[in-house]
Protein backbone atom coordinates (compact mmCIF):
# COMPACT_ATOMS: atom_id res chain seq x y z
CA UNK A 1 0.00 0.00 0.00
CA UNK A 2 3.41 2.12 -0.07
CA UNK A 3 2.85 4.05 3.29
CA UNK A 4 5.45 5.02 5.62
CA UNK A 5 4.21 3.20 8.11
CA UNK A 6 4.95 -0.43 7.31
CA UNK A 7 1.67 -2.51 8.40
CA UNK A 8 1.56 -6.79 7.46
CA UNK A 9 -1.62 -7.38 5.64
CA UNK A 10 -2.02 -9.50 8.16
CA UNK A 11 -2.41 -8.14 10.96
CA UNK A 12 -5.19 -5.41 8.39
CA UNK A 13 -7.20 -8.42 7.94
CA UNK A 14 -7.29 -9.11 11.56
CA UNK A 15 -8.30 -5.73 12.48
CA UNK A 16 -10.88 -5.57 9.97
CA UNK A 17 -12.25 -9.15 10.69
CA UNK A 18 -12.43 -8.32 14.31
CA UNK A 19 -14.09 -5.33 13.68
CA UNK A 20 -16.88 -7.42 11.90
CA UNK A 21 -17.04 -9.76 15.11
CA UNK A 22 -18.01 -6.68 17.33
CA UNK A 23 -20.50 -5.61 15.09
CA UNK A 24 -21.95 -9.39 14.43
CA UNK A 25 -21.59 -9.51 18.39
CA UNK A 26 -24.33 -6.84 18.66
CA UNK A 27 -26.96 -8.84 16.43
CA UNK A 28 -27.91 -11.65 18.74
CA UNK A 29 -30.46 -9.76 21.08
CA UNK A 30 -29.23 -6.70 23.01
CA UNK A 31 -30.08 -6.83 26.66
CA UNK A 32 -31.74 -3.52 27.14
CA UNK A 33 -31.56 -2.50 31.01
CA UNK A 34 -33.95 0.14 32.77
CA UNK A 35 -35.48 0.34 29.11
CA UNK A 36 -31.94 0.87 27.34
CA UNK A 37 -30.67 4.29 27.35
CA UNK A 38 -27.50 2.61 26.96
CA UNK A 39 -27.74 -1.05 26.79
CA UNK A 40 -25.79 -3.85 27.60
CA UNK A 41 -24.88 -6.28 24.70
CA UNK A 42 -22.31 -9.16 23.63
CA UNK A 43 -21.01 -5.96 22.18
CA UNK A 44 -18.63 -5.39 24.81
CA UNK A 45 -17.60 -8.61 24.90
CA UNK A 46 -15.89 -8.01 21.49
CA UNK A 47 -14.59 -4.93 22.79
CA UNK A 48 -13.05 -6.97 25.91
CA UNK A 49 -11.37 -9.53 23.53
CA UNK A 50 -10.14 -7.65 20.71
CA UNK A 51 -7.48 -6.13 23.66
CA UNK A 52 -7.11 -9.40 25.02
CA UNK A 53 -6.34 -11.13 21.96
CA UNK A 54 -5.22 -8.39 18.97
CA UNK A 55 -3.27 -6.84 21.60
CA UNK A 56 -2.82 -3.15 22.15
CA UNK A 57 -2.67 -1.69 18.91
CA UNK A 58 -4.25 -4.13 16.57
CA UNK A 59 -7.37 -4.37 19.21
CA UNK A 60 -7.65 0.03 19.82
CA UNK A 61 -7.52 -0.10 16.09
CA UNK A 62 -10.66 -2.84 15.60
CA UNK A 63 -12.61 -0.74 17.47
CA UNK A 64 -11.66 2.48 16.41
CA UNK A 65 -12.98 0.51 12.97
CA UNK A 66 -15.98 -0.22 14.21
CA UNK A 67 -16.82 2.71 15.50
CA UNK A 68 -15.55 4.35 12.44
CA UNK A 69 -18.05 2.54 10.34
CA UNK A 70 -20.67 3.51 12.79
CA UNK A 71 -19.94 7.08 12.36
CA UNK A 72 -20.43 6.61 8.62
CA UNK A 73 -23.94 5.20 8.82
CA UNK A 74 -24.08 1.29 9.63
CA UNK A 75 -26.69 0.60 12.11
CA UNK A 76 -23.71 -2.00 13.74
CA UNK A 77 -24.78 -0.65 17.14
CA UNK A 78 -26.63 -2.98 19.77
CA UNK A 79 -30.00 -2.60 18.72
CA UNK A 80 -29.50 -1.55 15.05
CA UNK A 81 -27.88 2.20 16.48
CA UNK A 82 -25.78 4.17 14.40
CA UNK A 83 -24.54 7.36 12.78
CA UNK A 84 -23.14 10.43 13.73
CA UNK A 85 -26.34 10.71 16.17
CA UNK A 86 -24.61 7.83 18.49
CA UNK A 87 -21.23 10.17 18.68
CA UNK A 88 -23.23 12.95 20.29
CA UNK A 89 -25.40 11.08 22.86
CA UNK A 90 -25.10 10.37 26.37
CA UNK A 91 -23.13 7.22 25.19
CA UNK A 92 -20.40 8.97 23.07
CA UNK A 93 -18.04 8.84 26.27
CA UNK A 94 -18.58 5.03 26.49
CA UNK A 95 -17.81 4.49 22.84
CA UNK A 96 -14.59 6.62 22.88
CA UNK A 97 -13.83 4.23 26.26
CA UNK A 98 -14.17 1.56 24.28
CA UNK A 99 -11.14 1.94 22.06
CA UNK A 100 -8.83 3.26 25.01
CA UNK A 101 -9.89 0.53 27.06
CA UNK A 102 -9.30 -2.45 24.30
CA UNK A 103 -5.87 -0.60 24.19
CA UNK A 104 -5.08 -1.13 28.33
CA UNK A 105 -6.65 -5.12 28.28
CA UNK A 106 -4.27 -5.70 25.31
CA UNK A 107 -1.34 -3.84 27.24
CA UNK A 108 -2.27 -5.65 30.66
CA UNK A 109 -3.12 -9.18 29.10
CA UNK A 110 0.01 -8.92 27.14
CA UNK A 111 2.39 -7.70 29.01
CA UNK A 112 6.04 -9.18 28.39
CA UNK A 113 4.41 -12.29 27.14
CA UNK A 114 2.08 -13.74 24.33
CA UNK A 115 0.82 -16.25 26.76
CA UNK A 116 -2.74 -14.92 28.52
CA UNK A 117 -3.17 -16.03 32.16
CA UNK A 118 -6.68 -15.75 34.02
CA UNK A 119 -5.66 -12.77 36.61
CA UNK A 120 -4.04 -11.29 34.12
CA UNK A 121 -6.42 -11.50 31.61
CA UNK A 122 -9.40 -10.68 34.48
CA UNK A 123 -7.15 -7.77 35.63
CA UNK A 124 -7.07 -6.19 32.04
CA UNK A 125 -10.57 -6.13 31.67
CA UNK A 126 -11.53 -5.15 34.84
CA UNK A 127 -8.78 -2.20 34.13
CA UNK A 128 -9.46 -1.61 30.61
CA UNK A 129 -13.06 -2.99 30.01
CA UNK A 130 -14.92 -1.27 33.17
CA UNK A 131 -12.47 1.63 34.82
CA UNK A 132 -11.10 3.27 31.77
CA UNK A 133 -14.60 2.85 30.02
CA UNK A 134 -16.25 4.32 32.87
CA UNK A 135 -13.69 6.63 33.24
CA UNK A 136 -14.63 8.40 30.01
CA UNK A 137 -18.13 7.06 29.73
CA UNK A 138 -19.72 8.87 32.74
CA UNK A 139 -18.16 12.74 32.65
CA UNK A 140 -19.47 12.57 28.98
CA UNK A 141 -22.93 11.40 29.76
CA UNK A 142 -22.87 14.08 32.83
CA UNK A 143 -21.96 16.22 30.36
CA UNK A 144 -24.73 15.58 27.88
CA UNK A 145 -27.50 14.95 30.13
CA UNK A 146 -26.32 17.95 33.05
CA UNK A 147 -26.45 16.16 35.68
CA UNK A 148 -23.87 15.91 37.95
CA UNK A 149 -20.93 13.16 38.06
CA UNK A 150 -22.06 11.79 41.14
CA UNK A 151 -25.67 11.25 39.70
CA UNK A 152 -24.59 10.07 36.85
CA UNK A 153 -22.22 7.46 38.36
CA UNK A 154 -24.91 6.55 40.54
CA UNK A 155 -27.17 5.41 37.68
CA UNK A 156 -24.36 3.96 35.88
CA UNK A 157 -24.18 0.93 38.61
CA UNK A 158 -26.72 -0.60 37.18
CA UNK A 159 -24.44 -1.97 34.43
CA UNK A 160 -21.59 -3.39 36.74
CA UNK A 161 -23.33 -6.66 37.18
CA UNK A 162 -23.22 -7.28 33.64
CA UNK A 163 -19.59 -5.78 33.39
CA UNK A 164 -19.13 -8.37 35.80
CA UNK A 165 -20.14 -10.88 33.82
CA UNK A 166 -18.41 -9.94 30.71
CA UNK A 167 -15.01 -10.18 32.34
CA UNK A 168 -15.69 -13.40 33.43
CA UNK A 169 -16.68 -15.19 29.89
CA UNK A 170 -13.83 -12.74 28.66
CA UNK A 171 -11.57 -14.79 30.80
CA UNK A 172 -13.24 -17.72 30.08
CA UNK A 173 -13.29 -17.30 26.39
CA UNK A 174 -9.18 -16.36 25.64
CA UNK A 175 -8.02 -19.15 27.89
CA UNK A 176 -10.36 -21.24 25.97
CA UNK A 177 -8.61 -19.67 22.29
CA UNK A 178 -5.75 -19.93 23.94
CA UNK A 179 -5.81 -23.66 23.91
CA UNK A 180 -7.86 -24.42 20.84
CA UNK A 181 -6.00 -21.97 18.64
CA UNK A 182 -2.74 -19.69 19.77
CA UNK A 183 -2.20 -18.38 16.90
CA UNK A 184 -4.71 -16.07 17.55
CA UNK A 185 -2.61 -14.60 19.53
CA UNK A 186 0.74 -13.58 17.23
CA UNK A 187 1.42 -11.34 14.96
CA UNK A 188 0.68 -12.01 11.85
CA UNK A 189 3.87 -12.48 10.39
CA UNK A 190 4.94 -14.52 13.12
CA UNK A 191 1.76 -16.33 13.50
CA UNK A 192 2.86 -19.36 11.97
CA UNK A 193 6.31 -19.75 13.98
CA UNK A 194 4.33 -19.07 17.05
CA UNK A 195 2.06 -22.21 16.29
CA UNK A 196 5.24 -24.05 16.33
CA UNK A 197 6.41 -22.80 19.60
CA UNK A 198 3.60 -22.89 21.53
CA UNK A 199 4.41 -24.57 24.88
CA UNK A 200 0.68 -25.13 25.23
CA UNK A 201 -0.49 -28.62 23.00
CA UNK A 202 -3.41 -27.83 20.80
CA UNK A 203 -6.26 -29.37 21.63
CA UNK A 204 -8.64 -29.90 19.06
CA UNK A 205 -12.28 -30.65 19.84
CA UNK A 206 -13.09 -29.34 22.99
CA UNK A 207 -14.65 -26.01 21.85
CA UNK A 208 -14.93 -26.56 18.27
CA UNK A 209 -18.55 -26.54 17.37
CA UNK B 1 -25.29 -4.45 4.34
CA UNK B 2 -28.27 -2.57 5.01
CA UNK B 3 -27.48 1.49 5.47
CA UNK B 4 -29.35 3.87 7.08
CA UNK B 5 -29.57 6.21 3.92
CA UNK B 6 -33.06 7.17 2.59
CA UNK B 7 -32.70 7.71 -1.43
CA UNK B 8 -34.15 11.15 -2.68
CA UNK B 9 -32.50 14.11 -4.54
CA UNK B 10 -33.14 16.80 -2.06
CA UNK B 11 -30.29 19.81 -2.23
CA UNK B 12 -29.47 18.27 1.65
CA UNK B 13 -28.84 14.77 -0.58
CA UNK B 14 -26.73 16.23 -3.09
CA UNK B 15 -24.51 18.27 -0.68
CA UNK B 16 -20.99 17.17 -0.88
CA UNK B 17 -20.52 14.80 2.18
CA UNK B 18 -17.74 16.58 4.18
CA UNK B 19 -18.69 20.29 4.39
CA UNK B 20 -22.58 18.32 5.39
CA UNK B 21 -20.56 16.78 8.73
CA UNK B 22 -18.86 20.48 9.74
CA UNK B 23 -21.90 22.20 9.10
CA UNK B 24 -23.70 19.67 11.31
CA UNK B 25 -20.64 19.74 13.81
CA UNK B 26 -21.05 23.69 14.13
CA UNK B 27 -24.42 23.13 14.75
CA UNK B 28 -24.35 20.98 17.60
CA UNK B 29 -21.82 22.95 19.09
CA UNK B 30 -23.62 25.96 19.07
CA UNK B 31 -26.61 24.23 20.71
CA UNK B 32 -24.96 22.70 23.09
CA UNK B 33 -22.68 25.85 24.08
CA UNK B 34 -25.84 27.51 24.41
CA UNK B 35 -27.36 25.42 26.64
CA UNK B 36 -28.83 28.17 28.82
CA UNK B 37 -30.28 30.58 26.16
CA UNK B 38 -34.50 30.01 25.72
CA UNK B 39 -34.46 30.84 22.31
CA UNK B 40 -31.84 27.72 21.43
CA UNK B 41 -34.29 25.03 21.69
CA UNK B 42 -37.47 26.46 19.91
CA UNK B 43 -34.92 27.68 17.21
CA UNK B 44 -33.02 24.31 16.43
CA UNK B 45 -36.12 22.25 16.66
CA UNK B 46 -37.47 24.80 13.94
CA UNK B 47 -34.26 24.22 12.28
CA UNK B 48 -34.37 20.30 12.02
CA UNK B 49 -38.27 20.02 11.43
CA UNK B 50 -37.38 22.41 8.23
CA UNK B 51 -34.43 19.76 7.40
CA UNK B 52 -36.76 17.04 7.39
CA UNK B 53 -38.84 18.53 5.45
CA UNK B 54 -36.43 20.20 2.91
CA UNK B 55 -34.80 16.94 2.31
CA UNK B 56 -38.24 15.23 1.37
CA UNK B 57 -37.96 12.73 4.26
CA UNK B 58 -41.39 14.35 5.75
CA UNK B 59 -42.69 14.52 9.36
CA UNK B 60 -43.39 10.74 9.49
CA UNK B 61 -39.56 10.05 9.33
CA UNK B 62 -38.78 12.56 12.20
CA UNK B 63 -41.47 10.87 14.09
CA UNK B 64 -39.58 7.55 13.86
CA UNK B 65 -36.25 8.95 14.50
CA UNK B 66 -38.16 10.71 17.90
CA UNK B 67 -40.03 7.01 18.34
CA UNK B 68 -36.50 5.15 18.17
CA UNK B 69 -34.92 7.65 20.96
CA UNK B 70 -38.32 6.62 23.26
CA UNK B 71 -36.38 4.49 25.78
CA UNK B 72 -33.66 6.85 25.64
CA UNK B 73 -36.17 10.31 26.53
CA UNK B 74 -38.02 8.02 29.24
CA UNK B 75 -35.09 7.42 31.13
CA UNK B 76 -33.07 10.88 30.88
CA UNK B 77 -36.86 12.45 31.96
CA UNK B 78 -36.73 10.47 34.51
CA UNK B 79 -33.47 10.55 36.36
CA UNK B 80 -33.64 14.25 35.43
CA UNK B 81 -37.15 14.65 37.17
CA UNK B 82 -36.11 13.24 40.32
CA UNK B 83 -32.38 15.65 40.42
CA UNK B 84 -33.46 19.20 38.38
CA UNK B 85 -36.72 21.28 38.53
CA UNK B 86 -39.25 19.87 35.65
CA UNK B 87 -38.42 22.37 32.93
CA UNK B 88 -34.78 22.27 32.96
CA UNK B 89 -35.20 18.63 33.03
CA UNK B 90 -37.52 18.62 29.94
CA UNK B 91 -34.85 21.36 27.89
CA UNK B 92 -32.18 19.14 28.90
CA UNK B 93 -34.40 16.02 27.19
CA UNK B 94 -35.53 18.21 24.52
CA UNK B 95 -31.25 19.55 23.14
CA UNK B 96 -30.12 15.80 23.49
CA UNK B 97 -33.50 14.85 21.00
CA UNK B 98 -33.08 17.57 19.10
CA UNK B 99 -28.72 17.04 18.10
CA UNK B 100 -29.76 13.23 17.98
CA UNK B 101 -32.64 13.97 15.39
CA UNK B 102 -30.22 16.49 13.25
CA UNK B 103 -27.68 13.66 13.58
CA UNK B 104 -29.40 11.16 11.89
CA UNK B 105 -30.31 13.55 9.19
CA UNK B 106 -27.10 13.99 7.96
CA UNK B 107 -26.66 9.81 8.29
CA UNK B 108 -30.09 9.76 6.14
CA UNK B 109 -28.95 11.61 3.18
CA UNK B 110 -25.68 10.88 2.94
CA UNK B 111 -24.51 7.23 1.21
CA UNK B 112 -21.65 5.45 2.68
CA UNK B 113 -19.51 5.37 -0.14
CA UNK B 114 -19.33 9.00 -0.16
CA UNK B 115 -18.82 9.43 3.34
CA UNK B 116 -15.72 6.56 3.17
CA UNK B 117 -14.50 9.33 0.37
CA UNK B 118 -14.89 12.46 2.38
CA UNK B 119 -12.87 10.03 5.20
CA UNK B 120 -10.17 9.47 3.12
CA UNK B 121 -9.75 13.34 1.58
CA UNK B 122 -10.05 14.56 5.30
CA UNK B 123 -7.14 11.45 6.45
CA UNK B 124 -5.00 13.39 3.15
CA UNK B 125 -2.97 16.06 5.22
CA UNK B 126 -1.98 13.51 8.00
CA UNK B 127 0.15 11.73 4.95
CA UNK B 128 3.32 13.33 5.88
CA UNK B 129 3.05 11.78 9.80
CA UNK B 130 2.73 8.19 7.96
CA UNK B 131 -0.68 7.68 7.59
CA UNK B 132 -2.20 6.06 3.89
CA UNK B 133 -5.78 7.17 3.54
CA UNK B 134 -6.47 4.85 0.96
CA UNK B 135 -5.22 2.12 3.15
CA UNK B 136 -7.71 3.27 5.70
CA UNK B 137 -10.91 4.02 3.19
CA UNK B 138 -9.35 -0.01 2.22
CA UNK B 139 -9.89 -1.06 5.47
CA UNK B 140 -12.85 0.41 6.31
CA UNK B 141 -14.17 -1.36 2.69
CA UNK B 142 -13.43 -4.58 3.62
CA UNK B 143 -14.68 -4.34 7.09
CA UNK B 144 -18.05 -3.83 5.58
CA UNK B 145 -17.79 -6.83 3.39
CA UNK B 146 -16.58 -9.07 5.81
CA UNK B 147 -19.27 -8.34 7.97
CA UNK B 148 -21.78 -10.88 6.25
CA UNK B 149 -19.34 -13.35 6.27
CA UNK B 150 -18.83 -13.28 10.30
CA UNK B 151 -22.33 -13.30 10.85
CA UNK B 152 -22.64 -16.09 7.80
CA UNK B 153 -20.44 -18.14 10.53
CA UNK B 154 -22.48 -16.82 13.58
CA UNK B 155 -25.31 -18.45 11.77
CA UNK B 156 -23.67 -22.09 10.87
CA UNK B 157 -21.97 -22.39 14.47
CA UNK B 158 -25.28 -21.51 15.74
CA UNK B 159 -27.35 -24.02 13.46
CA UNK B 160 -24.35 -27.39 13.87
CA UNK B 161 -24.91 -26.78 17.79
CA UNK B 162 -28.49 -26.48 17.93
CA UNK B 163 -28.10 -29.90 15.48
CA UNK B 164 -26.20 -31.56 17.98
CA UNK B 165 -28.07 -30.31 21.33
CA UNK B 166 -25.34 -28.31 22.45
CA UNK B 167 -26.20 -25.81 24.64
CA UNK B 168 -25.90 -22.14 24.22
CA UNK B 169 -23.29 -20.66 26.26
CA UNK B 170 -21.31 -17.66 25.33
CA UNK B 171 -18.39 -19.57 25.42
CA UNK B 172 -19.48 -22.39 23.52
CA UNK B 173 -20.38 -19.61 20.47
CA UNK B 174 -18.01 -17.60 20.76
CA UNK B 175 -14.55 -19.68 20.74
CA UNK B 176 -15.15 -21.36 17.61
CA UNK B 177 -16.34 -18.25 16.02
CA UNK B 178 -13.44 -16.87 17.10
CA UNK B 179 -11.26 -19.47 15.59
CA UNK B 180 -13.21 -20.12 12.44
CA UNK B 181 -13.09 -15.75 11.66
CA UNK B 182 -9.21 -15.50 12.44
CA UNK B 183 -8.75 -18.55 9.83
CA UNK B 184 -11.11 -16.43 7.31
CA UNK B 185 -8.68 -13.21 8.62
CA UNK B 186 -5.34 -15.12 7.53
CA UNK B 187 -7.22 -16.71 3.74
CA UNK B 188 -8.43 -12.72 2.81
CA UNK B 189 -4.24 -11.84 4.07
CA UNK B 190 -3.39 -14.44 1.25
CA UNK B 191 -5.37 -13.60 -1.06
CA UNK B 192 -4.71 -9.72 -1.00
CA UNK B 193 -0.89 -10.93 -0.83
CA UNK B 194 -1.41 -12.74 -3.94
CA UNK B 195 -2.84 -10.28 -5.72
CA UNK B 196 -0.30 -7.68 -5.12
CA UNK B 197 -1.78 -5.73 -1.81
CA UNK B 198 1.54 -4.93 -0.02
Amino acid sequence: MGSRIRVDIRDVTRIAVFAAIIAVLGIPGAIPVFGGAVPITAQTLGVMLAGAVLGRWRGAAAVAVFEALVFLGLPLLSGGRGGIGVFVGPSAGYLAGWIFGAFVIGAIVRAGTRRPTWWRTALGCVVGGVVVVYALGIPVQALVTQLSLAQTALSSTVFLPGDILKVVVTTLITLALWRAYPRAFGRGSEASALAERADSPVQQGANTP
Amino acid sequence: MIALYRPGASAIHRAPAGPKVLVFIAITLAITLSAHSAWMLPAAAVLVVAGYLIAGLGLGELAAQVVALRWLIVVMLVTQLVFLPALVALANTGRVVVVIALAALVTLTTRVPALLDATERTLAPLRRFGVNPAGVGLLLAMTITTIPVIAGLAGSIREAQRARGVPVRATTFVVPLLVLSLKHSDDLADALAARGVE
